[in-house]
Order: structure tokens, then C-alpha cells, then sequence
């Protein structure tokens, strides 16, 4: 397929006579030879399946190329193998989802109602076989009791050996059920059969919370078999935690698949000469998480262990990073300027629109009578040409059109094709380059939203695209020629907090080139981590500090602020301004971008003893005492570390994340030192996530004893004369447990410094835990909606170490493409205010969600062009008319409501 | 209107760029088919839909308005 003449009309797929079974779909519903692979693709471009494709196979059909419109269809294409020279190299391969084909134990492939996560994430799809219908396979009736099983391919050994956690089902499973229930037309009956359930993540646990609340069932258990039943239905016997065997039909099961490495991976990287882990992922250090074990290579996502989407796009930015780091003195040598025309001053001139009514190949005038819309066009007001283009996306169209809008003297265009939002910027060029401004533009989607889904009513569809031109008409006639506003960008970064996020952060910014300011209001680096002992794979900590600290006093691009905190701050993307106090008074820093990384504080508890009895300690102020040498490890006999202090509760209704490890960490150092230690560690869920599963195994090979609690039976700690004794409900026993102990460990929660100052000035948001919130939770998990500010490390959640240098790694990415431009355009499409009309009332910067106005020293309103983003909030909500949006005035919105 | 003719309503559809509009879009490579007396008007948020843009479409005679973001 030759992907520059291919406009994904879609008729190659149409005429292919061949159908096989759709991948995207995992195998539901059926797919063309001829295909896209989804309807999201980027490029949108079709492709042929040569290995089933029957001309391919049998030298006969080629009804793909007799009807493409465009001759995109080329059957000599060949495979091409090139040589790339390049600096640096990123491996993003990904995983495979489990497959539980060949396991008797999943009864997966026999039985057409036991489906994976992945083909139930597909029947729940608007795009899925089904169309989003909830429908079980073997029948596609709708089902009323669907099951989960968790762990399946995750935490096995005995037949599938994958001992590690894969990260993410529980939430998948949860999210899979609650939307199931959404889907259903009756009251599902959803149950989660699981051992812990690992949620984790940012504002996970509320979604579990909620989820029971929905009616979601959620069974602590083992699945001892799953069997079937006359109709289909299924029938599971499984044992509960005290032991009971029990049984229960569901009409679904969806098994919750988990990570793993594919084959073709795992032999890639044995041929890069790439270290795995024992779980054959790629292994890297926590200091160094997107690093791999052969120089210049870097590795981001599932790849590098279980992980869901926001740690992948974490890594992602963080590799980038990485790689760019050795290569930046590069950085621009192979970019070219582009050079335009003059642009022609239009403004007071009478409109003069010219209408483009583009037929897509067959695609729009295969429905749309385009000679006819195009006749009618001529009609509307301030009309002056109108033209029929076969394909208007063509160079040579383009070409064409900037010819006709200079020589017709034309000073607004319209197009009537496809989308703006994948054409606008095409033809907006186009204008460029015939002098045009180019806001002086408008689309009319007559494709996407008229002949795509019109295609049975060419009548109505042609009647359709006449109104949507009638209305873009009204619009570009109204439209103003726009400008862009061109900020100088300070080169330098002010990096708040000086932890491991922070100093990691100033190192790579320096690595790339770029001065910072770090700060930190202690009068040490370092942070939290100064209290840690050890990594997940149990790597000590201080000295790696140490290291950090010597780079940074030797880098001369980093000047350290100790002692000194945040005066004020002013500014925006590329210019901000902020005051520091420190021991030597004040100074005012300028600077292009700002990271924040001022981490959290350890939850201090007032209960299990905790304040009373020195040998109730926390967990840092257990490994700072080992670290000072105030604890002896091998002088502890009888360990207890309680679960949960201060998290998943009421009050703090999130998982810290890392205190499961921790606690396993400790309790493996105490066997370590002391093998004949009694260590029993007293949870809720044991969240060991990801390939720390296996620190959780060894630890119970150890013969550390992990007893379960739950809320409503919360231990008991009590001083008595031969030590403490820990009293806690067994759940196997059903009844309550005495321990003894000389040192009680208490996993306590990791909580938010609520920085409320530190917001204000740099206008962040911060959610109900005091967790700054993110642009996205997803796909932005490093920046703000405020450009220019970036975090990384525990302010944005708990974290372990190296998911904090990761974080640091993408914020400097990210923070690097503000700062590789000495200047940066901001688009022209922002709101203004009409003093004459503002009062002051203060309506329009309380609603502005990007703090964008502020009032002036006459009391009114003024809009900062580089923080506004178009949102026209402001203009929805002044009761004066002062507000307007520039690019979507009320006139122009207005205009195309009244030609309706 | 006449027991045969079946009512057919005209709607504005107000549709944010950055998500229901991009769905229409996407209805359209899916080839999903609705009828057609729906016309979507771009907005760049739902927080730009003033309130008269509402009024105004009723005035114009529309039967329904839809706002989706």
C-alpha cells in the first residue's frame, strides 16, 4: 500500500472477498485481507495481509486495486532492510498477554463462556464484535452472573512459572467489572475471585472502594476448578480463607490474565546482549530504571516489569531522557527553518470566501452530490469562488489552492472535506503559504460526520453538507486575522526540593545542558532516602546519596539553595520569577521552567503504642536506627510489623505502596541476621507488586509468618512485663492469635506536606489527599495543566525509589521541550477582555480553570495570552459580554447557530 | 403532521473538540450510520457553551440541543 496516495477510504477492505479472524478483536468477530488494524490507527492507512491475502497466495483477485480510488494498491511493494545510524537506542517491545490456551487448569480452551480479560475488554468495546452489547460467546445472550479470576499466568510456579505479580489485574478486573455492570441491562451479579488485591495506585483504592459499593462480590479464595454445565454455564468450586470448599454457576468467566515477556522479545534481547530478570523482563537498577545492562541501550514500559499505563508513559518521557542526555550536544543539527510568504493585511476588507468542496475520491462524492454543493455554495454570502477538488489534501491541490487564493484575492477559506482535527493544520499552511493569516480558516466536515454516516440517504447527506457549508460560511465570514504571541524562553529550571527526585532531576537537566536552581529547605540533600536502607533489590542507599551529592557539588550548570525556602513567585511558561529566602537573605531567580519535587512526610500514628514504647518504631525510624547503628538486627528475636498504620482508612482512604516491600525488606534483613528471629507481619492485602512478588516468596520460605487482619479487627499492642504482646484475629483460625515481640514495626502511611503556598504560586492543583493532581492521570502523569511546571517524586503520590528517579528522568523531558526553544509561539485562539464592558465582578478568573486572568490596578479583568488556553470559559460565564474568545467568538458561534 | 409521518426532531449538537467531536469523527471511519437531521457545531470545551447558544438554536427552530464534552 503506498501510504501517500491512500486516504483510508476504506474500499479495498470493502471488495476484499477474503475474511479471517480478527486480531483486534482477539479472534471474535471477523476481519478483510484488506484491513486497518482499528479505527484509531495513526496514519489512518490501510494495509494488505499478504498471508492471507488471495492474490498473494494464489496469483488472483486484485479487486483491492481495481477499485481503489487513488491507485494506492501496490502488490511489488517489498520488505526493505535499512541501516539506521543513530546515538542511542530505545526498547519499547512491550509484553504479551498470558495465554491460557494450553492450561487445563483455566478451562479456556474448551469451554466458550471462560473468555480472557483481553477478549472481555473487546466484547465491552463500542468498537468491540458486539458493539458494546454485553454478550457471552457461546450463545451472545446476555449474561446476568459473570466471575473474575485473578492471578491467572501471575504468582504460579507450578505449571506456568511466572512467579511475579503482574501489576495490573486487579485494577483491570475491577475496572472490567464495574463497566460490565454499566452495560448490563439487568443487576449483574459481578464476583472477584482473588488472594490480594494489589490497588496500589493513585486514588486505586477508592475505585475498589467504590466498586464494592456498586455491588461488586469480592471472594478472597483459591480456585480449585471450573466445570461445565448443560447450558453453557459454569460452575466453580473453589475454597474460601477459613477452608470451606465451595461451589457457584456463573454464566462468564473472564480470566485475568497476566505479563509476560514474548518469545521474539526475550530472543531480541539476547541478541542485543540485554541482561534479563528472573522474570524475563529487562532488568535494570532501581537507581537507573530505564538504563539496561548495555550502554546507549534504554528500555521504557511493560518490557521492564508488570506496569500499567501512567509508569509506562512515566518511562517513556524518563528514556527519552536518558537517551537524549549522552546525544544533546546534537540536539537541532538536522532541523531546517522553514521560510513563508509576507503575510497580505486582509483586516477591513470586505470577506472574500472561497469555498473548497472536496470529494475524497468516491468517499464524500460517492454519497454527496458535490457538483450540487458546490453550485449551492456559489450562492451564499461573501462567496466569491468556489471549487470541486478531487482530493484537496493532494501537494498538488495544495499548490493549486495557494495559487487560487492569491490570484482571486480570497481572505477566507473554507473547506468542505473531512476533519479539522487532522486536516486544519494541513490547510492552515496552505494559507501560510499564500500569504494568508492563517486563522482566516474554517471546515466544513462533510465526510466523517455527513457521507461516512450517511451513506444510505445520498438525499439527505447532500441536503446535510450544503447546511454544515452554509453555517462554516456564516463563521469564516466573522473571522479575524489572528496573532501569535512570541515568548522568549529562559533557559534554566527551579527545582523545588532537594530528595532524590529533585537531585535527580538537576543532574539530568545538566546532562542536557541546562543551569538549575535546586532548592531545598533543609540543610542537606537528600531527602527522605536519607532515612532508607535499602532498594526493592536491596542495594544500600547511602552511598548511591553520597554519589548523587559529589556529582552535584561538581557540576557547575547546579547552584544548591539550601536552607531556603519560596518567598513569591511570578511568571509563566518560559518566564517565571521566584523569590528565595535563605540564610543570605533573598534572591530572585529567573527561570524557563519549574519541577516540583518536595516529596511527603511519614504519617506519625498515635496508636499501637506508638510514642509510649520505644520499641515501637516506624519504618524509617527503624532504618535509620540500623543505619546509625542504634539497632542491631541480629539482637532482634521476635519481629511484628503491622500493615496499614494511617493508609487504607477513612481518613486516608489510599495504599502507600511501597510499605508492603518495605516490611519484607526488614523482616528478610532480621532473618538475615538473626535466622532463628521469630518475623510475623500482620496485613490487610500483601501488596508486593510486580517482580517484589518474589520477595515476598523468599520471605516465606524464610519462615517469616504473614497473618492476615482486616479493619474491623484491628491488632491490639500491649506493654507487659516480658516484652510486648500483639493480639490479632486469624482468619484461617478464626480466632484470636497472641505474639510476643521485642521490636514492633509499624508500616506507617506516607502523607502529603499540603504545600497549599506552593500551589498558589505556581497554580497547581492538588487532590483531596494533598496529592498534586496531574494534567492527566494517564498520559500526562508529569505535567500540570499550567505549562511549564512539571513534578516528579512523592508529591505526586507514595512511590518507591526507583519510580521516583524515573519520574524525575520524564519531568526533565518534558521540561526540556520548553527549554530547547530559545522562543516559543503561543497559538493566537485566546480569550481577551473588553474593559468597557468588565465590572470587575471577578465571575471570569474564579471560573478560569488555567488562572489565566488576573485583575488589573484599575480592578478589572485582564486575560495573560501565555496561560490562556481557549477553553471560553470566561466568555460562557460573564453575565457583561466582556470576555470573548478569539477563533470562537460569540458572534462567529452565533452566526453558524443562525445559519442552521 | 399526518399518523404516517413520523416525527423526525432536528438537533444541535454542541461538541467539544477534544472528545465528542473527535467520537463523531471516529463513528464516521467505523461507518456507524445515523440519521441525519443532527448537525454539530465545534466548540473548543463545553466551559465556551454559553447559555444563549442554546436559546438561540431553539429559536432557530431546532427540536433538541445536545451539549457533549
Amino acid at each position: 500500500m503506498d501510504l501517500d496516495k491512500c486516504i483510508a477510504c476504506g474500499a479495498c477492505s470493502d471488495k476484499c472477498p477474503k475474511r479471517i479472524p480478527n486480531e483486534y478483536n482477539e479472534g471474535l468477530d471477523k476481519r478483510k485481507a484488506a484491513y486497518v488494524r482499528y479505527a484509531q490507527a495513526v496514519p489512518l492507512k490501510y494495509g494488505i495481509d499478504a498471508e492471507n491475502c488471495i492474490y498473494f497466495q494464489k496469483g488472483k483477485c486484485k479487486a483491492c486495486q481495481k477499485f481503489c480510488p487513488t491507485g494506492a494498491v501496490n502488490y511489488d511493494q517489498q520488505e526493505e532492510v535499512r541501516d539506521i545510524k543513530v546515538g542511542s537506542v530505545i526498547i519499547s517491545a512491550g509484553f504479551k498477554p498470558f495465554d491460557p490456551t494450553p492450561y487445563v487448569q483455566y478451562s479456556y480452551a474448551n469451554f466458550p463462556n471462560v473468555v480472557t480479560a483481553l477478549e472481555f475488554e473487546r466484547i465491552l468495546a463500542a468498537s468491540g464484535p458486539w458493539m458494546g452489547h454485553l454478550v457471552r460467546p457461546s450463545d451472545e445472550a446476555e449474561p446476568k452472573k459473570i466471575a473474575w479470576i485473578q492471578c491467572v499466568g501471575s504468582r504460579e510456579v507450578n505449571t506456568c512459572d511466572h512467579p511475579y505479580c503482574s501489576a495490573v489485574c486487579c485494577m483491570y478486573a475491577i475496572k472490567e467489572a464495574v463497566i460490565a455492570k454499566e452495560h448490563s441491562h439487568t443487576d449483574l451479579d459481578a464476583a472477584i475471585f482473588f488472594m490480594d488485591m494489589r490497588t496500589f495506585g493513585k486514588d486505586f483504592e477508592r475505585y475498589y472502594e467504590g466498586a464494592q459499593e456498586d455491588g461488586v462480590r469480592f471472594i478472597r479464595s483459591r480456585i480449585h476448578s471450573i466445570s461445565e454445565l448443560e447450558d453453557r454455564s459454569l460452575q466453580i468450586e473453589y475454597a474460601t480463607e477459613d477452608g470451606q470448599a465451595r461451589m457457584e454457576t456463573f454464566d462468564m468467566v473472564v480470566l485475568s490474565q497476566g505479563l509476560e515477556t514474548a518469545p521474539e522479545t526475550i530472543e531480541l534481547c539476547q541478541k542485543l546482549d540485554i541482561n534479563l530478570s528472573p522474570g524475563k523482563f529487562i532488568s535494570t537498577s532501581c537507581f537507573e530504571p530505564v538504563t539496561t545492562s548495555r550502554p546507549g541501550v534504554y528500555v521504557c514500559g511493560a518490557l521492564a516489569g508488570p506496569k500499567d499505563i501512567p509508569l509506562s508513559v512515566m518511562e517513556a518521557s524518563a528514556a527519552a531522557c536518558a537517551a537524549a542526555g549522552k546525544l544533546s550536544s546534537a540536539r537541532g543539527s538536522l532541523a531546517q527553518e522553514q521560510e513563508f510568504p509576507e503575510e497580505r493585511p486582509v483586516a477591513g476588507d470586505i470577506p472574500r470566501v472561497g469555498v473548497f468542496v472536496c470529494s475524497c475520491g468516491i468517499n464524500i462524492a460517492g454519497v454527496v452530490d458535490v457538483e450540487a454543493v458546490a453550485e449551492y455554495a456559489k450562492t451564499l454570502p461573501y462567496v466569491t469562488y468556489v471549487r470541486n477538488n478531487l482530493f484537496s489534501c493532494s501537494q498538488d491541490t495544495q499548490d493549486k489552492m495557494a495559487e487560487v487564493i492569491a490570484e482571486e484575492g480570497l481572505n477566507r477559506v473554507v473547506v468542505a472535506a473531512c476533519t479539522p482535527r487532522t486536516h486544519e493544520p494541513l490547510f492552515q499552511e496552505t494559507l501560510v503559504n499564500a500569504g494568508l493569516n492563517k486563522y482566516l480558516f474554517e471546515m466544513a466536515n462533510i465526510r466523517n460526520q455527513d457521507s461516512w454516516v450517511h451513506s444510505g440517504d445520498p438525499a439527505a447527506a447532500t441536503e446535510k453538507a450544503k447546511d454544515l457549508i452554509r453555517m462554516a460560511v456564516a463563521k469564516a465570514a466573522l473571522l479575524a486575522p489572528l496573532q501569535e504571541v512570541q515568548l522568549e524562553v529562559t533557559p534554566g529550571a527551579l527545582i523545588i526540593g532537594g530528595g532524590v527526585s529533585g537531585m535527580n532531576a538537576a543532574l539530568n537537566l545538566a546532562a542536557q545542558g541546562y543551569t538549575s536552581h535546586l532548592v531545598e529547605r533543609d540543610n542537606a540533600l537528600g531527602g527522605n532516602a536519607r532515612s532508607l536502607r535499602v532498594t526493592a533489590q536491596n542495594q544500600p542507599i547511602a552511598p548511591y546519596l553520597d554519589e548523587l551529592r559529589e556529582r552535584i557539588e561538581a557540576e557547575p550548570l547546579i547552584t544548591v539553595h539550601l536552607n531556603t525556602t519560596l518567598k513569591e513567585g511570578e511568571g509563566f511558561v518560559g518566564n517565571f520569577k521566584t523569590t528565595l529566602a535563605g540564610d543570605s537573605g533573598e534572591e530572585v531567580v529567573e527561570h524557563g521552567v519549574t519541577l516540583i519535587c518536595t516529596g511527603a512526610g511519614e504519617y506519625k500514628p498515635n496508636e499501637y503504642l506508638y510514642g509510649q514504647d520505644p520499641r515501637v518504631m516506624t519504618h524509617l525510624e527503624i532504618d535509620q536506627a540500623v543505619l546509625g547503628g542504634e539497632l542491631d538486627l541480629s539482637e532482634v528475636n521476635k519481629a511484628v510489623f503491622i500493615q496499614c498504620v494511617g493508609s487504607r482508612d477513612p481518613e486516608r482512604p489510599y495504599c502507600s505502596k511501597v510499605c508492603c516491600t518495605h516490611s519484607v525488606e526488614s523482616a528478610l534483613a532480621i532473618k538475615e541476621a538473626n535466622p532463628e528471629a521469630q518475623v510475623v507481619i500482620l496485613y490487610r492485602d500483601i501488596r508486593t507488586f510486580g517482580e517484589r512478588e518474589l520477595l515476598y516468596k523468599e520471605a516465606r520460605s524464610k519462615g517469616v509468618l504473614f497473618v492476615r487482619y482486616d479493619l474491623e479487627h484491628k491488632p491490639e499492642v500491649k506493654a507487659t512485663d516480658d516484652g510486648l504482646l500483639v493480639t490479632v484475629r486469624d482468619h484461617v483460625l478464626d480466632r484470636d492469635l497472641l505474639i510476643e515481640a521485642d521490636l514492633i514495626g509499624l508500616a506507617t502511611a506516607i502523607v502529603s506536606n499540603r504545600s497549599n503556598d506552593l500551589a498558589q504560586m505556581f497554580k497547581i492543583p492538588m487532590d483531596s489527599d494533598g496529592w498534586f493532581l496531574e494534567a492527566h492521570q494517564k498520559l500526562r502523569p508529569v505535567d500540570f495543566a499550567t505549562d511549564g511546571v512539571f513534578m516528579a517524586g512523592l508529591a505526586h503520590y507514595p512511590k518507591p525509589l526507583e519510580e521516583a528517579v524515573a519520574q524525575a528522568q520524564a519531568a526533565v523531558a518534558r521540561a526540556v521541550t520548553v527549554l530547547s526553544s530559545k522562543e516559543m509561539m503561543l497559538p493566537g485562539t485566546v480569550a481577551f477582555i473588553d474593559q468597557r464592558k468588565c465590572v470587575g465582578c471577578g465571575v471570569c478568573w474564579t471560573v478560569c480553570p488555567y488562572q489565566a486572568i488576573t485583575q488589573d490596578d484599575k480592578g478589572l479583568a485582564v486575560v495573560n495570552e501565555a496561560l490562556c488556553k481557549g477553553c471560553g470559559t470566561c466568555v460562557a460565564s460573564c453575565r457583561s459580554g466582556a470576555p470573548n474568545l478569539r477563533g470562537f467568538t460569540n458572534q462567529g458561534v452565533m452566526a453558524q447557530i443562525m445559519a442552521l | 403532521m399526518s399518523e404516517n409521518e413520523q416525527f423526525q426532531p432536528r438537533i444541535a449538537a454542541f461538541l467539544c473538540n477534544w472528545c465528542s467531536y473527535g467520537a463523531a469523527d471516529l463513528a464516521g471511519v467505523s461507518r456507524l450510520q445515523y440519521p441525519p437531521n443532527i448537525h454539530v457545531i465545534r466548540i473548543p470545551c463545553t466551559g465556551r457553551m454559553s447559555p444563549k447558544f442554546i436559546l438561540q438554536a431553539f429559536r432557530q427552530g431546532v427540536d433538541g440541543v445536545w451539549v457533549s464534552g
